[in-house]
């Protein structure tokens, strides 16, 4: 995470982030913590050092250390079997999600690994997909060890409980394929019919013959194979009843095929075999630039993708890692710091400071007390904790928002205007079709076929088509660049229709990553201040840092007798005052009132006061939704107190609704009540709880700090740093469609000339292929044109 | 303009040798990764030994 | 089952390396001497060997198969064991391979400067050799994919893709335009005749510098430079796009080469068509190269490699541009023939892969002999005097190329021809002086390069097998698919040759009697075959290497017509086996040669040309004058013709000396006229009976 970078600070060797209070020392180079030095002197003892030489402080910091026995789990053959790929008796592979992979640093380090552990016989890193394929030898090293490796070098493989039942989203290699067929045969039909076109004299008839027999063969392909994806979308479109862009195309490249097929047998002419093959490979390339979907990301988390495989359950003071499938009622689980609290149940021993961001975007920790009810998907931060398991797994709370997932949303049904468009388009053809053929029936029988089959060849929607992939395509590109993700190209149409745009409150409007600290009491001094931010420096608890950060000192005092009570707070001798810094009760024996996160402070143990830590809204916040209301109703949902409900108001306008205390449920049914009003809704959030709503709007949008964050499964991803542009990305989505409209308008034109010598039953292959590239090619040139111009002029 | 035809047989083959070739590498993944072999080819492989501990720069 | 520890084979890289510095010499001291020739003709020192039609085809093999091709086979072995991981297929191959090319090189030097050619530009090595090309090219083939086979790395680096596209090219190229039917040892006529055997040859000529010249050396590019940089190249997908469209267009750009000619128009313009193409993926490759070294200029400063291939690459641009647009038949019609083309191909050889070449060495040499360059100051020389030289080679040449032809082209108000041709050469002498200056300081560098070179390998120790690791590559996932995985890897490879080889010989046996024998039969009725002593001419004149120097294809100009005469149709070439269009006039076009003058003046032109036009540039032919012209193979010339479907009536290489003996007769009596006693069967009365011959039967026809 970017942290304020005051000036001249030391910045560590291995993470480059500022080394904030403990600076230490190894060969005169400095490092944060312990934990990137450990790491260094690692790589450095195996002489991998290229790994600091090819970019600077390739490393991510180490401060929370990891815990011990955290992958004991690994040993358990049964979670074991689940997670590798292949296993036999000397060979183990084993492919790890590795979320800090982000330089070649990082490649060169992983594919080295065997020279780390000799058990290993290869590493591969997938760049792309942050994944490395790890080969082990059975007997030598185990699962565990091997992530133990890892985790010490800096790359803890984050497996959770969605890697059990292994899923993962392949790459469409098929499509590429025959992307590469059609082009293959394109080319060279195209080779071959340029002859013809350049005038190949009547005396080499021989030779023309052997042109279109040989174009014929290379076309057969790209009607079998390359254009399948076409027949396929368009039976299961008929099927459903319903007429889709794809089925007139596969028509018309079917009456195309036969069609040039019959000359070139009849010996009457050459075919259009190579418009075919070209348009064929022109729109396939389309849909791959579409499809190109962020592969890194995935839209489709849900909670397994953020619980662990596995927690350790107490059974007779033993700690027994369990798969969280197989943890029952009535179990006691231990919950170590950091570790996710995985079923609702009591909690049973230890002060838990729960940290609640994952369901409710809440990110400030709260503290329940022995016997109190805790629920899945909150975090523990500091010390271990133990819990008394109520529900099962997936019987718990949050979990129980994705089974009943009574939403009605299905992707196919909600059919693009593209879709519509060719409908109407088709019925026109029709019935230009066949009133050539009524024309010709009369007048002259010879030319009937030839009139109507040109007819189809000419004037497919292949060219609305066309532009319709890749204006998207550049779309997802255009809005990629600037960190919003769609899901799919579907996406872009929901966003422009948006009427209703909904925010839920914490952690999407309010940052989950820097706090507002208020100060109350009696007011600290300079020093005090210095001795306060040195003694938090000490400390890894979000709030300790929090509280050194907003304290940036150059350099720190000596802290001696530094002692951290987990869940309870610090202290620690700073310049001989005894400094304690944590909860009430720790600091000043009584527990506190005010059920609101705060850190007390005293010294020498009389209190001087706390802080208290509100989240604070993102910056352009206001200015968005100022800009926002203007064209949208606005909504807020917060899950917490009404406190806010001023400021909110303030920002929103007086019409927008703001309702607080609203469960998952609330949220959902909101939406729903809004979509009955017939009113097309974004929703925007971050947390679990939002989840049910974000899947019942047209558009759910999930904010996130960093992209490969959790976020629930939505349509569009949005790093939290651009939702101020939202607007503009809202606008940008309208114009696609304009833009789609007017280079289809466009390649009308084509048609109709197309058409004009289509219907009287004469329309030479040349015209054909002349028409079809240059139409493709003037698709390409407004597409990208505009919907770069555009891009360009909202800064985008 | 007859050896034409033997250049035109020459030049397919060739095209479609490629092309299987081609075939051949989408099938295993050859063009998946678009960054990783182009770093991947500029490290050493020398073996490991204590004598190696900074690459000459 | 261990991370296994394996060696690089660096001996058999330094062998051709060796190869590369030596023949680099050789064939640019070569060019330089040709260059020389060209405004100094006493220099030939009358001796057939080391005349400028011998000579000249000795540079340029030497230069492309030799220097480039020592270069790239180094570079290749070099990067493909460290991009397989994995030593090379078999040394044993690899040692084959490198005594087989070296050997070949130095029969071609031998057999070229004996003047035994086929008289096809840059495939002018008779068929033993061919066939010797075509083994030791399977060879390398078989070390090549056997290296990739046993590779440690799953993925193929592009690097290899390129690697691949040249063998597989360049393998069927030859094969095609090779194929030649043998009249002795060392002596062959190309299968097909006139016009088809230029479109072969074209095809052949432009994608031997597609393949040959381009795609190694392209692969070189994508190892070296990422390497020398240390940095990852630009873009890797572009570089894979960019390699994909390469290949699939430059197959067909070979027609440009015969722009005007009596090449079919529809064949022109395909060329035409697919050129301009070509400089979409040439580009790509180009601005790949260079951004690849975006925000490492510091590094180009003082990295003396990094400086080569930066001029390298961008002369690589410079000439994929012009190519395309020396392609357009407006901009053809005044570059062709001229020595606009000589500039042209020589910023592709003396920068791209000279420069390449140099690059590679001075990257190589210091890492396989553990040690740095000995002088990074005089390898920036050698850069500058390089580059310097280029640019005085080019610049005048381009010159002269616009002079020389603007000068053919323009005529007098009354419509008369301005300048003799003789004027038009004498006018760009001094050019073709400073010529010779920019190869002169080009080679200075390479001399240079040399002494670098040896100091660097006389203060590091050879390392003749560098030590390696790496994990073998893993089986896949379950037995079965490990079986799939396999069996997939190892099709592209026998899909490789086999289909090679089916296509080549299959396609090739079924076509060429059915098509191109029919297709001989004249279109024009006048033109008939040639007659045994003209042929034994011509052969004189291909082994002379005359057409290294004279075309004998008039385009459809106003000028060309004036000057030599009715323009050149397709049918007068049907008997040529093999043609002699050519590409460059530093002489006079000889289309329309026969009957221009008596035979004396041929006599005496050839014994001193300038007795005869003074100024001229041409060499004296003295032996011409003394050699008896060898009748017996008179016999098996016309068995090879009549195979090749010339209509000699049946039995005639019986009675075809006396034919022969009858011509020389009336030759040497119309000598005698002009009172110049010679035998009858001295080789200049053959070479003067075709000279008189040439073109001569349209103008029967018009007399008619």
């Amino acid at each position: 995470m970017p942290l304020s970078a005051t000036c001249n600070e030391v910045r560590c060797y291995h993470c480059g982030e500022p080394c904030l209070a403990t600076v230490t020392r190894l060969e005169e180079k400095t490092f944060c913590c312990e934990g990137c030095k450990m790491v260094y002197s690692i790589i450095n003892e195996y002489a991998l050092c290229d790994y600091y030489n090819l970019n600077e402080n390739p490393g991510v910091a180490q401060r929370i250390k990891v815990r011990k026995d955290k992958f004991a789990f690994l040993d358990d053959a049964s979670i074991a079997a689940k997670l590798v790929s292949f296993r036999n008796d000397e060979q183990v592979h084993i492919k790890f999600y590795l979320p800090q992979i982000h330089c070649s640093s990082c490649l060169y380090l992983l594919e080295n690994l065997h020279r780390l552990d000799r058990g290993v016989i290869s590493a591969k890193v997938d760049f792309t997909h942050k994944e490395a394929t790890i080969v082990i030898q059975a007997k030598t090293t185990s699962l565990r060890q091997l992530a133990e490796l890892l985790a010490r070098i800096g790359y803890e493989p984050y497996i959770s409980l969605n890697d059990l039942n292994g899923k993962r989203p392949v790459y469409n290699k098929r499509m590429i394929s025959q992307l590469g067929v059609a082009g293959f045969c394109f080319g060279n039909i195209m080779l071959l019919s340029f002859p013809e076109y350049l005038g190949i004299g009547v005396s080499e008839q021989g030779l023309k013959n052997i042109f279109h027999w040989i174009s014929f063969a290379l076309s057969v392909p790209v009607l079998l194979y390359a254009a399948i994806p076409f027949y396929e979308s368009s039976w299961k479109s008929l099927r459903h009843r319903f007429l889709n862009i794809d089925a007139p195309i596969a028509l018309a490249i079917i009456i195309t095929f036969s069609r040039s097929a019959w000359e070139v047998l009849s010996g009457t002419g050459a075919g259009y075999f190579d418009s075919m093959s070209g348009i064929v490979f022109f729109m396939l390339a389309g849909r791959v630039l579409q499809d190109k979907t962020y592969q890194r990301l995935s839209f489709e988390r849900d909670y397994t993708s953020y619980f662990p495989v596995a927690v350790s359950v107490l059974k007779k003071d033993k700690e027994i890692p369990t798969a969280l499938p197989g943890i029952k009622v009535g179990d006691t689980v231990l919950i170590h710091n950091d570790e996710l609290v995985p079923a609702d149940g009591i909690l049973s021993r230890g002060n838990a400071y729960i940290d609640y961001s994952f369901v409710t975007g809440e990110s400030i920790p709260v503290l329940k007390e022995t016997g109190e009810l805790v629920y899945a998907g909150g975090k523990q931060t500091g010390g271990s904790i133990e819990i008394f398991v109520l529900k099962e797994v997936s019987q718990s709370y949050l979990t129980s928002l994705w089974e009943k997932d009574d939403t009605t949303k299905t992707g196919e049904s909600k059919s693009s205007f593209v879709h519509l468009l060719s409908r109407y388009f088709t019925y026109i053809i029709f019935a230009i079709a066949a009133g050539t053929a009524f024309y010709w029936y009369n007048h002259d029988t010879h030319k009937l076929w030839p009139a109507v089959t040109a007819i189809f060849i000419i004037a497919c929607p292949c060219a609305l088509l066309l532009s319709n992939s890749f204006t998207n395509g550049n779309m997802l590109r255009i809005l990629g660049r600037n960190h919003f993700f769609l899901r799919n190209a579907q996406t872009i149409e929901q966003i422009a229709d948006t009427t209703n745009i909904v925010f839920d409150k914490t952690g999407t409007l309010t940052s989950s990553i820097e706090q507002e600290i208020i100060y109350e009491g009696n007011p600290l001094t300079a020093i005090q201040t210095k001795q306060v931010s040195s003694l938090a420096g000490c400390s890894n608890h979000p709030l300790s840092r929090a509280l050194a950060k907003q304290f940036p000192s150059k350099k720190n005092m000596q802290v001696l007798a530094y002692k951290e009570t987990p869940g309870e707070g610090i202290e620690g001798f700073v310049d001989n005052d005894l400094v304690k810094i944590g909860t009430c009760c720790f600091v000043c024996g009584k527990t506190d009132l005010r059920m609101e996160t705060a850190v007390f402070i005293s010294f020498e143990n009389d209190l001087l006061g706390w802080f208290r830590f509100r989240n604070h809204y993102r910056n352009h916040i206001p200015s968005l939704l100022a800009e926002l209301k203007k064209e949208y109703r606005l909504s807020v949902l917060s899950g917490d107190n009404a406190s806010e409900k001023q400021t909110l108001q303030k920002l929103l306008g007086d019409d927008a609704d703001i309702l607080f205390n609203q469960k998952p449920e609330n949220k959902l049914a909101y939406i729903k009540e809004l979509q009955q009003k017939g009113a097309h809704v974004m929703m925007i959030g971050d947390g679990l709880n939002d989840a049910g709503a974000l899947k019942q709007s047209n558009t759910g949008i999930a904010v996130c700090e960093q992209t490969n964050n959790f976020t629930p499964a939505s349509d569009a991803i949005i790093e939290a740093a651009q939702l101020s542009r939202l607007g503009a990305f809202i606008r940008l989505c309208r114009a696609n469609r304009k833009i789609v409209m007017a280079s289809f308008g466009l390649s009308i034109l084509y048609n109709l000339v197309g058409l004009f010598f289509a219907v009287q039953g004469n329309l030479s292959p040349l015209i054909a292929a002349i028409l079809m590239p240059s139409s493709s090619l003037c698709i390409f040139l407004v597409t990208f044109g505009s919907s770069n111009l555009l891009a360009k002029r909202m800064h985008l | 303009m007859a050896v034409i035809v033997i250049l035109l047989i020459a030049s397919l083959s060739i095209a479609s040798i490629f092309l299987l070739a081609f075939l051949w590498g989408v099938r295993t993944g050859q063009f998946e990764d678009d960054y990783a072999p182009s770093a991947r080819m500029l490290f050493d492989d020398k073996p490991v030994s204590p004598i190696i501990k900074k690459k000459s720069k | 089952m261990q991370v296994e520890k394996f060696y690089y084979d660096n001996k058999i890289v330094k062998a051709f390396g060796y190869a590369t510095v030596i023949f680099s010499i050789v064939g640019m001291l070569a060019g330089l001497y040709a260059s020389i020739q060209i405004y100094l003709p006493q220099a030939s020192m009358n001796m057939a060997a080391t005349t400028f039609g011998r000579v000249r085809p000795l540079h340029t093999n030497a230069i492309i198969f030799a220097f480039v091709g020592n270069a790239s086979f180094a570079g290749i072995y070099y990067s493909l064991q460290r991009l397989c991981k994995a030593r090379l297929f078999s040394d044993r191959l690899s040692w084959i391979h490198f005594w087989g090319w070296q050997s070949i090189i130095v029969a071609a030097a031998i057999t070229l400067l004996m003047g035994k050619t086929t008289g096809k530009e840059y495939a002018e090595l008779e068929w033993p050799i061919d066939i010797a090309i075509t083994l030791v090219w399977v060879v390398f083939g078989i070390n090549m994919f056997g290296t990739i086979i046993k590779r440690r790395e799953k993925h193929l680096y592009v690097a290899i893709w390129f690697y691949i596209a040249t063998w597989v090219t360049v393998a069927m190229l030859h094969i095609v335009n090779s194929i030649e039917i043998p009249v002795s040892f060392m002596k062959s006529y190309s299968w097909y005749a006139g016009v088809q055997d230029a479109l072969v040859q074209w095809w052949y000529g432009h994608n031997a510098v597609a393949f040959f010249l381009t795609t190694p050396v392209l692969g070189l590019m994508y190892y070296f430079l990422p390497k020398a940089a240390n940095r990852p190249v630009y873009s890797y997908r572009l570089s894979i796009i960019h390699f994909w469209a390469l290949i699939f267009i430059y197959i067909w750009a070979g027609p440009h080469h015969l722009l005007y000619t009596a090449l079919p128009d529809w064949a022109q313009s395909l060329g035409v068509v697919f050129s301009i193409m070509l400089i979409a993926p040439s580009w790509g490759g180009m601005l790949n190269g260079l951004f690849t070294l975006r925000g490492a200029w510091d590094k180009v400063k003082e990295d003396p490699v990094l400086k080569f291939m930066v001029v390298a690459i961008t002369c690589y641009g410079m000439a994929t541009f012009e190519g395309p647009m020396l392609s357009l038949k407006s901009v053809n019609a005044i570059a062709h023939y001229t020595d606009w083309i000589i500039a042209h191909v020589h910023i592709g050889g003396l920068g791209w892969n000279g420069f390449m070449a140099f690059a590679i060495l001075y990257y190589m040499v210091p890492k396989m002999w553990g040690t740095t360059l000995y002088s990074n100051k005089l390898a920036t020389n050698h850069f500058w005097l390089g580059t310097i030289g280029i640019i005085v080679y080019a610049v005048p040449m381009y010159w002269a190329g616009f002079e020389q032809s603007l000068m053919w082209k323009s005529f007098t108000p009354e419509g008369q021809l301005k300048f003799q041709f003789l004027e038009t050469v004498t006018s760009i002498k001094p050019l073709y002086i400073l010529r010779s200056v920019g190869g002169a300081l080009y080679l200075c560098g390479a001399f240079i390069m040399v002494y670098n070179l040896a100091k660097t390998i006389r203060q590091g120790v050879f390392i003749p097998n560098e030590a390696a690791e790496a994990a073998p590559l893993v089986k896949e996932n379950t037995q079965k698919k490990e079986y799939w995985h396999r069996v997939i890897e190892r099709k592209p490879v026998t899909m490789l040759v086999a289909s090679l080889v089916v296509v080549a010989l299959g396609g090739l046996i079924e076509m060429i009697p059915t098509f191109l024998i029919k297709e001989n039969i004249p279109t024009i009725a006048s033109v008939k075959p040639y007659r045994p002593l003209e042929l034994q001419g011509r052969d004189i004149y291909i082994r002379e290497g005359c057409y290294t120097c004279h075309s004998q294809m008039i385009r459809p100009f106003r000028d060309e017509v004036a000057r030599y005469g009715e323009y050149s149709k397709a049918g007068e070439f049907v008997y040529d086996h093999p043609f002699q269009w050519g590409s460059k006039r530093t002489g006079p076009d000889l289309a329309r040669e026969g009957g221009k003058y008596p035979d004396s003046w041929h006599y005496n032109h050839m014994y001193d040309p300038r007795s005869m036009s003074p100024g001229s540039i041409m060499p004296q032919y003295v032996w011409l004058l003394d050699n008896a012209l060898d009748t017996a193979s008179t016999p098996a010339k016309i068995r090879a013709m009549i195979r090749l479907g010339v209509p000699y009536p049946a039995g005639y290489d019986k009675n075809a000396n006396a034919d022969l003996i009858q011509q020389e007769n009336v030759i040497t009596e119309s000598l005698k006229k002009d009172k110049i006693k010679t035998p009858p069967n001295a080789e200049i009365i053959a070479l003067i009976a075709y000279m008189q011959r040439i073109g001569t039967d349209i103008k029967t026809e018009s007399k008619k």
